[in-house]
């Protein structure tokens, strides 16, 4: 697909270059058409990058949400129920299932773990949840469990950025800046890409799960905080009045014309229109950014306290920001990995602990968007970048903790709403959970759903770039037709 | 066909006609790169149809009585057919892939094997081969071939830009800080290579261009990845600003940093100089393998090698053979084997490190190791005289701390072992008896003295020893675990030759790297000298030269610049001096309808070059005109104001830190600390990588966050408030004294009567509304920069520090005209 920014980066052309351009391209004739309507419509906003566009073909959902566990919840205790591995609990780790692995923490052999908890199955697709999550049993109507996900990676940097970027190592561009290098946003007082990080700690992943990589930067994420500046220095200095804000940006709009005016460079009218833009965020921002208006029952119902930093005020601020219009928000929530170091890592007391800082919020934001009719459009994933061990790990195997090692080949994602089945779990684990063996999907293959939901073929959704086409699945990902409603 | 669409797509369709022949390097491999070689192409486990459209044999060889190309004869070609056919199943390429070929340009195939299908290689592995200038009256070369494309364009060049405009032109370029006032009026009448040469004699030459250095070496000064620990390996970066203010001869500076250590006898500088391969990233994280991380770190270097030197992406070919370019996954390894030789280990110490001192003070120090160690040991073996007392002091039942000490002495005295008794004496002679004071002073004084003259370390390249020797195998599939067969030392010859004389190591490579023969690291390193003056290169894709990068817009001016490069000695001050000189350069930049129309990138050069330069150039310049900034150079990094985000890194510390005290809050922005988990966040506003790979071209975007860092970010409104205290001190009585100030020491120019009553304004509107509110005032004028001088009139410093950030966000400000 070609991209109207690209465009402009390539040669600031004229539009009717541009159109000349897009049919030696072969584009999709259906795709060609959407560009041009929509860039070029009325709005005749084809210089800003991030005006609203049409994707290659009829979209599912319009915006994400994504809900990133970093860290990797242990997926054996809240939605893969083993009872084989419940029976096989302190056995000795058959040989087969490690040969040729190596793995974060455990060496030797390790005992297998059947999981502590109690499963049972809710909502008409009969969901197998523990009661680690008895806010998720409430939805289970509303969900897809996706159970046999697996990953290339099982470290939380390689990971997270494979799962993000579509590669293991920095400086591809993230789901979220695909999402609106492809669709625009839709609110131009807003960033189009938001991410919020809960409980004090960034992902693995650094900055790059969030960053547009080679693609313009004006697609990488803006991180907003519930506290303090919610965007960095969009706040005034002090002993700055709006008033005088105002005035300042008309003395400067007055100057720049002139030099504009003198040169005739395009890229001065663009910097006119940023600081307009800055000025509006100012307003915008901390207005959406503000919860403290919500209804008391609303608040109560995510848990969220005004004025706080945590994973339920940013559930909120998600559903604030993309009811305005923001089309990728972002949640980074520390605090997932399960190892069984200290008893906050415990697969028993440690998990019920920060599972009800967790499953209240995301049940109460799925609730909250199905009540305000944004459920249907508005895709929900919640989940970690690998899975955790049928076995113990080996280095906390002694102590009183149970916590299990990173696993990648299986783990679960939870998805809601924009498109996908209610109700519903896909895929399958073997009888102890150590491999897929019925629809496996793959985080390339999540990606290109991800990407099919929002109207994408994500082979034709490309940036040139060293001489390459890249896309967020590398040269992989099959969508997953069978999760979609 | 129009030449912008031409520049657009990148290829040189051209006018179709016969009488011309046609360039396979420029016309035809493009399009074939472009639609074909992926399945085409080198890659022999991607192939489809048994064909090489790479491979002149391959592609027109007898194939039963079928052939692909035949030369002379388009209609009996099958790549024809296939292009042309109708049916889904035959047409190439394939309907899946979403691509056709345009008609015209199946037309110049057509063309091109009507005229014999005559083949050639990409144009950037061909060699150099000087071209003569064209005379048409222009002095400088570079303007006698950009002349000749103009001319062709129907474009000419625009007028000479004023005097004082190119003197902060040239400073900016040159210096990445904007002239004085002082400089602009003692230049005001120099001839223009006297400005050039002016400002490439300033230290801060060095400063500058180091930065643009830094970010292909992928200098920081933390280690990456999740923890991300602080590295100390500034000495590095120094010598980067001290070689290029020595103009070091390029093939020397690529030299020394790739194989400084295996020259006979290297100095100290060029040892440091290693270290631009030490800059990868270590892991510290639990449970990660050293050596896959060695591997990553080796791959790292391969590729870094590539990009840097020769603009050539290897990273394919770690994978696979690559898909476009004559790059082998045995080369890629082969290259991965001259790197797979050094010490370092991923570790954590960051092994092997050199220690640097100051003249003399090594072997002082050694000294004072050696008398200190002969201190010590006297204590061991006390005189007499100094146990005198323990006894009396053992009863007064001395406070001990160190757990041995406090059980010794907490042992009845019959119970005490022989050792424990000895303990204890130890420590009374070493840190409480009289008599052994003046010995126990010039010990401790020897620890200090060697402690205050430790060495500065950096990492450094060093070979292991031949009996430990790394053997090198083909990684499958890009995967350390999955060895193939075994490789030695050797380079992709495709690229260019390699002289058996060359050393079978880093410093063959090097030399390799700057050989005569080697097509690609002059073209690469003079097309980012271009970039760099003139904001896009001769070659759009400077990061990559290979089949899949953008053909070069001015191709002979691009080799006369690469042959003259290595003619000069690789003489980069020369070189850049060639270009700041040229009319070229001199031009004003102001554009108008037409160009914006047919060249909106001035690719052609008929205006001269405006763009908005980095994050860190913009930082500096207002800390200059502001008077803030500090001219100290070199040493450890250091930490200007930033915001605290109260966030910290996974596994690692805190991502936050505490503001450097006094001038070192105000240094060249080269200096700022790299964190690469937190990139300093104004930087990365304004595109700066974030220094975990090499990062060849940084993008150039235009957001609203930009204005929040120019207008809110302290760093920013300390400069402002300091700005304003400035106009007020130097600026004379009037608004309009100082307002002229303003202008000089921002923009180089007087500013106009509309300009003044603009910007008198604002003054008046702040006046009156600080006058109104002192407090508001008070914050404006000193937060963060700190209180105004006694009886400073508060609420007139608080409006002129408005009136300087509008100055200081001025498009004119923050973009180099």
């Amino acid at each position: 697909m070609l991209h109207p920014l690209r465009e402009a980066q390539l040669s600031l052309q004229t539009r009717r270059t541009f159109l000349s351009s897009v049919g030696q391209f072969s584009l999709g004739a259906i795709a060609l058409h959407a560009m041009q309507a929509d860039a070029f419509g009325a709005s005749s906003a084809s210089d800003n990058p991030l005006a609203p566009r049409k994707p290659h073909f009829k979209a599912k959902a319009k915006r994400v949400i994504y809900l990133h566990m970093s860290g990797g919840p242990p997926n054996l205790d809240i939605f893969d129920h083993k009872p084989e591995l419940v029976k096989r609990n302190a056995q000795d780790c058959p040989d087969s299932f490690l040969k040729g692995r190596t793995f974060a923490f455990t060496s030797g052999v390790p005992k297998l773990m059947g999981s502590p908890r109690t499963f049972k199955q809710y909502g008409q697709g009969g969901l197998w949840m523990s009661d680690a999550v008895p806010n998720f049993q409430k939805i289970a109507d509303d969900v897809t469990l996706v159970k046999a996900m697996h990953t290339d990676q099982f470290n939380h940097a390689p990971a997270e950025l494979l799962l993000f970027t579509g590669h293991a190592r920095q400086g591809r561009p993230s789901m979220g800046s695909w999402a609106t290098y492809g669709l625009g946003t839709e609110n131009q007082d807003l960033p189009g890409f938001v991410t919020m990080i809960s409980n004090g700690v960034q992902p693995s992943g650094g900055q790059g799960c969030w960053g547009s990589g080679f693609i313009p930067s004006v697609f990488q994420g803006v991180q907003c905080r519930s506290k303090g500046d919610p965007v960095l220095f969009a706040n005034d200095p002090p002993g700055m009045t709006r008033d005088l804000r105002r005035a300042t940006l008309d003395a400067l709009k007055d100057l720049n014309q002139r030099q504009q005016d003198e040169l005739g460079h395009a890229e001065t009218v663009t910097r006119i229109a940023q600081y307009e833009l800055a000025f509006r965020m100012q307003t915008s921002v901390p207005e959406v950014m503000d919860i403290s208006k919500e209804k008391p029952a609303t608040l109560e119902a995510y848990g969220a306290k005004p004025g706080e930093s945590s994973f339920a005020n940013n559930c909120l601020l998600a559903r604030r920001l993309v009811e305005k219009g923001v089309r990728f928000v972002h949640l980074f929530d520390w605090g997932w990995d399960f190892h069984g170091t200290n008893p906050k890592e415990d697969i028993r007391g440690g998990l019920t602990a920060k599972m009800a800082a967790t499953d209240k919020p995301v049940a109460a934001l799925i609730n909250d968007l199905k009540e305000r009719g944004l459920l249907e459009d508005t895709l929900i994933v919640w989940g970690g970048e690998f899975g955790r061990t049928p076995f113990r790990e080996g280095r906390t195997a002694k102590g009183d903790v149970l916590g299990r090692d990173h696993y990648p080949d299986c783990f679960t994602i939870m998805m809601a709403g924009g498109g996908v089945k209610g109700g519903f779990q896909f895929g399958e684990t073997d009888e102890m959970g150590f491999a897929g063996v019925k629809d496996k999907v793959h985080v390339h293959d999540l990606q290109a759903t991800i990407l099919h939901l929002l109207g994408f073929d994500h082979e034709r959704l490309t940036y040139r770039f060293q001489g390459r086409d890249y896309r967020l699945t590398d040269v992989h990902g099959h969508v997953v037709r069978d999760i979609i409603a | 066909m129009p030449p912008k669409a031409t520049l657009f797509l990148g290829v040189f369709v051209g006018a179709l006609c016969a009488a011309e022949p046609i360039n396979y390097s420029r016309q035809i491999r493009p399009i074939l790169s472009e639609n074909c070689i992926a399945c085409h192409g080198p890659d022999e486990k991607g192939r489809k149809g048994k064909l090489r459209l790479d491979d002149e044999q391959d592609a027109k060889r007898d194939r039963k009585g079928d052939f692909v190309i035949l030369p002379g004869k388009p209609e009996q070609s099958e790549l024809i057919k296939r292009l042309e056919s109708k049916d889904p199943e035959e047409v190439m390429p394939p309907p899946k892939q979403h691509k056709t070929i345009p008609a015209a340009q199946v037309a110049l195939l057509k063309e091109w094997i009507k005229q014999g299908a005559p083949w050639g290689r990409h144009w950037s592995y061909e060699p150099v081969v000087r071209p003569s200038v064209p005379q048409n009256g222009e002095t400088n070369p570079v303007d006698a071939f950009l002349a000749e494309r103009q001319k062709k364009e129907g474009l000419t060049w625009s007028a000479e830009a004023p005097q004082a405009i190119l003197i902060r032109r040239i400073a900016l370029d040159i210096t990445g800080l904007p002239p004085t006032p002082e400089e602009t009026a003692k230049l005001a009448a120099a001839q223009h290579e006297d400005i050039v040469a002016y400002f490439l004699a300033k230290p801060a030459y060095g400063e500058h261009w180091a930065r643009q250095w830094l970010d292909l070496a992928r200098y920081a000064d933390s280690a990456g990845y999740p923890s991300d620990p602080g590295r100390i390996i500034w000495a590095y970066r120094d010598w980067v600003i001290k070689a290029l203010n020595k103009n070091e001869p390029f093939d020397q500076f690529v030299i020394d940093q790739m194989a400084g250590d295996l020259l006979p006898a290297p100095t100290e500088d060029q040892i440091i100089a290693t270290a631009f391969h030490r800059n990868t990233m270590t892991q510290n994280e639990g449970g990660t393998s050293d050596e896959e991380f060695r591997v990553a770190a080796v791959i790292d270097r391969v590729n870094t090698t590539y990009a840097v030197f020769m603009g050539t992406t290897m990273a394919c070919a770690q994978c696979h053979t690559h898909k476009y370019d004559p790059i082998t996954n045995a080369e890629y390894f082969q290259s991965f084997a001259f790197l797979n030789q050094s010490a370092d280990s991923d570790k954590k110490d960051e092994v092997p490190l050199y220690e640097i001192y100051p003249p003399g003070v090594k072997a002082q120090r050694e000294q004072w190791m050696k008398d200190s160690a002969a201190a010590e040991a006297t204590f061991k073996k006390p005189e007499p005289a100094w146990t005198a007392g323990f006894d009396e002091w053992l009863a007064k039942g001395p406070k001990l701390t160190d757990k041995p000490l406090k059980a010794a002495l907490d042992a009845p005295k019959d119970k005490r072992t022989k050792a424990q008794t000895k303990l204890l004496s130890d420590y009374y002679v070493r840190n409480v008896s009289p008599a052994a004071k003046a010995e126990r002073v010039r010990a401790d004084d020897l620890k200090k003295k060697i402690a205050a003259a430790a060495p500065v370390t950096v990492p450094v390249m060093q070979d292991l020893p031949a009996a430990q020797r790394r053997k090198t195998f083909i990684q499958l599939r890009g995967n350390w675990q999955a060895l193939g067969d075994e490789v030695t030392e050797g380079v992709p010859t495709h690229l260019a030759r390699w002289d058996d004389s060359f050393p079978k190591n880093r410093l063959g490579l090097a030399r390799w790297i700057v050989s005569r023969d080697n097509p690609l690291t002059a073209r690469v390193t003079m097309n980012r000298l271009w970039e760099t003056v003139f904001g896009v290169g001769i070659v759009r894709t400077s990061e990559e030269f290979g089949s899949q990068g953008d053909l070069p817009l001015h191709p002979e001016l691009l080799d006369w610049l690469a042959d003259e490069f290595v003619a000069s000695g690789w003489d980069t001050k020369k070189m850049l001096s060639l270009l700041l000189n040229s009319r070229a350069y001199r031009q004003s930049s102001a554009s108008n309808a037409k160009l914006n129309e047919v060249d909106p990138d001035n690719r052609f050069v008929a205006r001269g070059p405006r763009f908005r330069p980095s994050g860190e150039l913009l930082r500096d310049q207002a800390l200059a005109v502001s008077g803030l900034l500090s001219a100290k150079m070199y040493g450890a990094p250091v930490r200007p104001m930033r915001p605290n985000l109260g966030l910290s890194i996974a596994f690692g510390g805190t991502g936050d830190w505490m503001t450097s005290s006094g001038e070192d809050r105000h240094r060249r922005s080269v200096y700022t600390e790299t964190r690469r988990s937190t990139p300093y966040p104004s930087f990365v506003t304004f595109d700066a990588p974030n220094r975990e790979t090499c990062v060849i071209r940084r993008g150039r975007s235009n957001t609203p966050l930009q204005a929040f860092v120019t207008l809110n970010d302290p760093v920013f409104v300390e400069t402002s408030q300091a700005l304003a205290r400035r106009l007020l001190k130097e600026g004379g009585a009037t608004d309009d004294s100082r307002l002229r100030l303003a202008y000089a020491l921002c923009l180089s120019r007087e500013p106009d009567a509309n300009e003044l009553r603009t910007l008198k304004t604002l003054l008046s509107k702040s006046v009156a509304q600080y006058r109104a509110d002192n407090a508001l005032a008070l914050q404006m004028a000193t937060e963060p920069l700190g209180p105004t001088d006694k009886g400073a009139d508060v609420p007139t410093l608080a409006a002129w520090t408005a009136v300087s950030s509008v100055i200081m966000n001025l498009d004119e400000f923050l973009m180099r005209r």
